[in-house]
């Protein structure tokens, strides 16, 4: 499918600089809306915005970590709804009485989920028995899930999740640079355009950490909980992220090649204007769907479709206002032609 | 770019398409006529081919049931770790097939062969374990005469217990005899069990001497070294009560013993092999109109007095059934309702170019979800949430595509240059950013948790399958509906003025 790639240049003139008659291109019939906002002048403005985001982010992490799901923290957690309905207050007793150093956290559909420290088979059963002599029986004759997560898993969850985001950081960097080491500059300008491009990608992963330790730790809500699920979003949103920053990326490449005539920061603009409805449009539509799974989806995806609509959000913000401008910021500081 | 519109490719979709069609639709009449659940398995599901059905295989957290990791310790030395592990799984397998689970998954895992992954759909978590982990005692018993003794294997006599027992056998294991034409069972002791055995056989040839095969007086019960897990004492003191005894000797019950009560009887026999002669050496070998089969459960059965190793549960997860088809609604209205987000949006934005997108969209999620039904794929709920999120990768190739194309338009190309130019312009980001996220899937896929990997899996699959939806599909319906005059007025496609040829 190279031939796909295979633009030339004599045909992308009129698209660049769409006033240039020399082109054997016919006249436009209007002329072509592309708003000059002028982004990169404006770059610290937004790296600013970034920065004020991220920051207490990365200080609740440092400072509080995580509100850790039973995925991380180990333990034994049990999810029932009780036919007579007892109050929050009242299951929080009952559980207290146990001497297990039991929590209780109220869902959404008037059911409850009792965490406890590992527990064994044994404990656990005379615990479902005791909270059914308590409270009343539980809907079903039993709890609707029981989780049970030691140590050795929690531990490997984290090692694993962490591995992965490393290795994919690096395979996304190679691959970036060896897709971008076509334009002017070579391997370096491909590492530049790889360089930038992760470093919008680690905005997004930091903003989605930073805001879940915050939400967790700080304002102590149930969602900010980290689990498998939310290691799920954050690779999706590295995906994503990249995905969208590759697209205005795209577009510089094409643009540099057909405009010899424009600076590498005018390119770079006019490439931001030019993706910039796309990139809207895409997380627009992306944002509708997890808005719907986040309203109809149950607790259970609810952690998941909220993590992915801040990253996707935040994904979609770096990659017009912070990949291309840090570009812009690392072509000044390493010329390359 | 011809290649992609030519009439290869175009009749290759079509068949794409009806298979699709005929994959997602199959067995829902079925279903209906008989009255059976929607989804899952149903007996007789039509179309098979040689058992291979085709339906949603859905995952413990939509189907309900208990996920166990355990981690295996004190593997026994001398013997190779995945031997040791397959083992395991086959004692496992045995014991689990009496709960009646319909697929259930035990798996190897781990770096070092020492982890086995459990899925039962509809058990829970305690009847699980105590199942999987049960420990039955295999006995030996020789056979002393009773007159008032009617049944069991060896009418006239009644078993007794000969203190060679489960933890006197290293292993057992089905091979084919040296001669090479039939199956046998050849099972090791150790060096205490291989002196308790030599004595016994001993014994057994001087009760009645002679050649077996030859001497009806040489082929008496007394010569019989029998096999049984868990017989008991009390069990023996029965065993002139007919109706118990017959119990008694039905084939052993792993499911039953594993939740024997006071006052339930279950089938403990293993094998009743007569002893040819005595053995020396604490290597015996069990021979007679085996097939591989049953050669190969007797192992098993041999082995299963004790797992070779000891279990730990690592995590244990149980889902209940209710809550697993809570899961399946919810992630069903949510994809739907996502679907039509999308569709709804694209044809008010983008007009006949999104509608004919939408049209790919179908052709993408049906092909995505016949996909998953013939492979099989597992579904988890967090395996949907990567085919719901694949779509939002699908439409926007086809957002990169149409904003491409009004550009053209606007530059004033004509409609079917305007088509060719933006499909060919989109393509390299289009080409770019899906392997990149195909890239994070694969990673995922390898790294990642086991509830990582199912979103990873059903995401790549979305991901593969939304590129040729937007390449091929859209590209070749543009092509063949924007051509064809009706549709060339700008309003229809969300552009401000076209220009006329």
């Amino acid at each position: 499918m190279s031939e796909l790639s295979d633009v030339k240049a004599a045909d992308q003139a009129a698209d660049i600089v769409p006033t240039d008659g020399a082109s054997k291109e016919p006249q436009p019939v209007a002329e072509p809306k592309v708003r000059r906002l002028n982004i990169i002048g404006l770059r610290n403005v937004f790296f600013t915005i970034s920065l004020i985001v991220i920051i207490p982010g990365i200080l609740s992490m440092w400072h509080n970590h995580f509100l850790l799901g039973i995925d991380f923290a180990g333990g034994t957690e049990f999810t029932a709804t009780f036919t007579e309905h007892p109050s929050l207050a009242k299951v929080e007793s009952a559980v207290s009485a146990e001497g297990l150093n039991g929590s209780v956290i109220q869902t959404t559909g008037g059911g409850y989920i009792l965490r406890y420290p590992p527990l064994s088979a044994a404990q656990q059963t005379n615990v479902q028995n005791d909270l059914q002599t308590r409270l009343g029986p539980m809907n079903g004759g039993g709890p609707s899930q029981i989780l049970e997560v030691g140590g050795t898993i929690a531990g490997e969850t984290i090692e694993f999740s962490l591995i992965a985001i490393v290795v994919a950081s690096l395979a996304i960097l190679i691959l970036l640079a060896v897709r971008f080491r076509n334009v002017p500059g070579g391997w370096r300008a491909g590492f530049q355009f790889g360089g930038s491009a992760l470093a919008a990608m680690l905005h997004d992963v930091f903003v989605l950490t930073g805001l879940f330790s915050i939400f967790g730790t700080v304002l102590h809500w149930r969602v900010g909980e980290i689990d498998a699920f939310f290691v799920t979003a954050v690779l999706t949103v590295v995906g994503f992220s990249v995905h969208d920053t590759i697209v205005v990326f795209d577009r510089i490449r094409e643009n540099l090649r057909v405009s010899q005539r424009l600076s590498f920061e005018q390119v770079v603009n006019l490439s931001i204007m030019q993706t910039a409805a796309r990139s809207i449009i895409t997380s627009f539509t992306v944002v509708l769907v997890l808005a719907a799974i986040f309203i109809s989806g149950g607790t259970t995806l609810q952690g998941l479709s909220l993590a992915l609509l801040i990253g996707i959000i935040s994904g979609t913000y770096s990659s017009i206002f912070n990949a291309a401008p840090l570009l812009v910021v690392w072509r000044r500081l390493q010329p390359l032609r | 770019m011809n290649l992609v519109l030519s009439w290869p490719i175009r009749l290759a979709v079509v068949l794409i398409l009806v298979f699709s069609l005929f994959v997602d639709g199959a067995g829902y009449v079925y279903r209906i006529a008989n009255h059976y659940p929607l989804t899952g398995n149903v007996p007789g599901l039509p179309p098979n081919f040689g058992g291979w059905q085709l339906y949603f295989h859905k995952g413990l957290d939509l189907a309900g049931g208990t996920h166990i990791d355990y981690q295996l310790t004190n593997f026994p030395a001398g013997q190779s770790r995945a031997d040791v592990q397959q083992r395991t799984i086959a004692v496992i397998n045995k014991r689990v097939n009496s709960l009646n689970v319909s697929e259930p998954e035990i798996r190897g895992a781990g770096t070092n062969s020492d982890r086995i992954t459990v899925d039962l759909a509809g058990v829970n978590a305690a009847q699980a374990q105590k199942t999987i982990g049960a420990v039955s005692k295999l006995v030996y018993t020789k056979w002393v005469a009773d007159a008032a003794v009617t049944g069991g294997p060896e009418p006239g006599y009644k078993p007794q217990l000969t203190g060679l027992t489960g933890d006197d056998i290293q292993s057992a294991n089905a091979s084919i005899d040296p001669t090479g034409t039939s199956w046998v069972v050849n099972v090791s002791f150790t060096s205490h069990g291989g002196t308790t055995f030599d004595n016994l056989t001993r014994d057994n040839v001087a009760a009645c001497p002679g050649d077996p095969n030859t001497s009806l007086t040489a082929n008496c019960p007394a010569r019989h070294l029998t096999i049984w897990l868990d017989l008991t004492q009390t069990d023996i003191s029965h065993w002139e009560d007919p109706s118990y005894v017959a119990k008694v000797s039905a084939p052993y019950d792993p499911g039953c013993l594993a939740q024997q009560t006071e006052g339930s009887v279950c089938g403990k026999f293993l094998t009743d092999p007569i002893t040819l002669q005595e053995i020396a050496g604490g290597n015996a070998t069990i021979s007679g109109g085996f097939t591989q089969t049953s050669a190969q459960d007797l192992a098993t059965g041999i082995n299963s007095g004790s797992l070779p190793v000891d279990l730990v549960a690592l995590d244990v997860t149980q889902v209940s059934a209710t809550l697993g088809d809570q899961s399946v609604k919810l992630s069903l209205a949510a994809g739907l309702l996502g679907l039509a987000i999308v569709v709804l949006f694209m044809i008010i934005y983008y007009r006949v170019p999104g509608l004919l997108a939408s049209l790919a969209l179908l052709f993408y999620a049906g092909a995505v979800l016949a996909i998953f039904k013939v492979v099989p794929i597992t579904l988890t709920l967090a395996g949907i949430t990567g085919f719901i999120l694949s779509v939002g990768m699908a439409v926007d190739a086809n957002v990169l595509i149409f904003e491409r194309f009004k550009e053209e338009v606007r530059a004033g190309r004509t409609i079917t240059a305007a088509v060719d130019a933006a499909v060919r312009r989109a393509w390299p980001a289009i080409r770019d950013s899906n392997t990149s996220t195909f890239i994070t899937c694969v990673i995922l896929g390898f790294f990642g948790p086991s509830i990582v990997k199912g979103f990873a899996i059903t995401l790549a699959i979305g991901v593969l399958a939304s590129l040729v939806s937007s390449i091929v599909v859209t590209h070749n319906l543009l092509a063949i509906v924007l051509t064809s005059g009706g549709f060339r007025r700008a309003g229809l496609l969300g552009v401000d003025r076209v220009r006329t040829v």
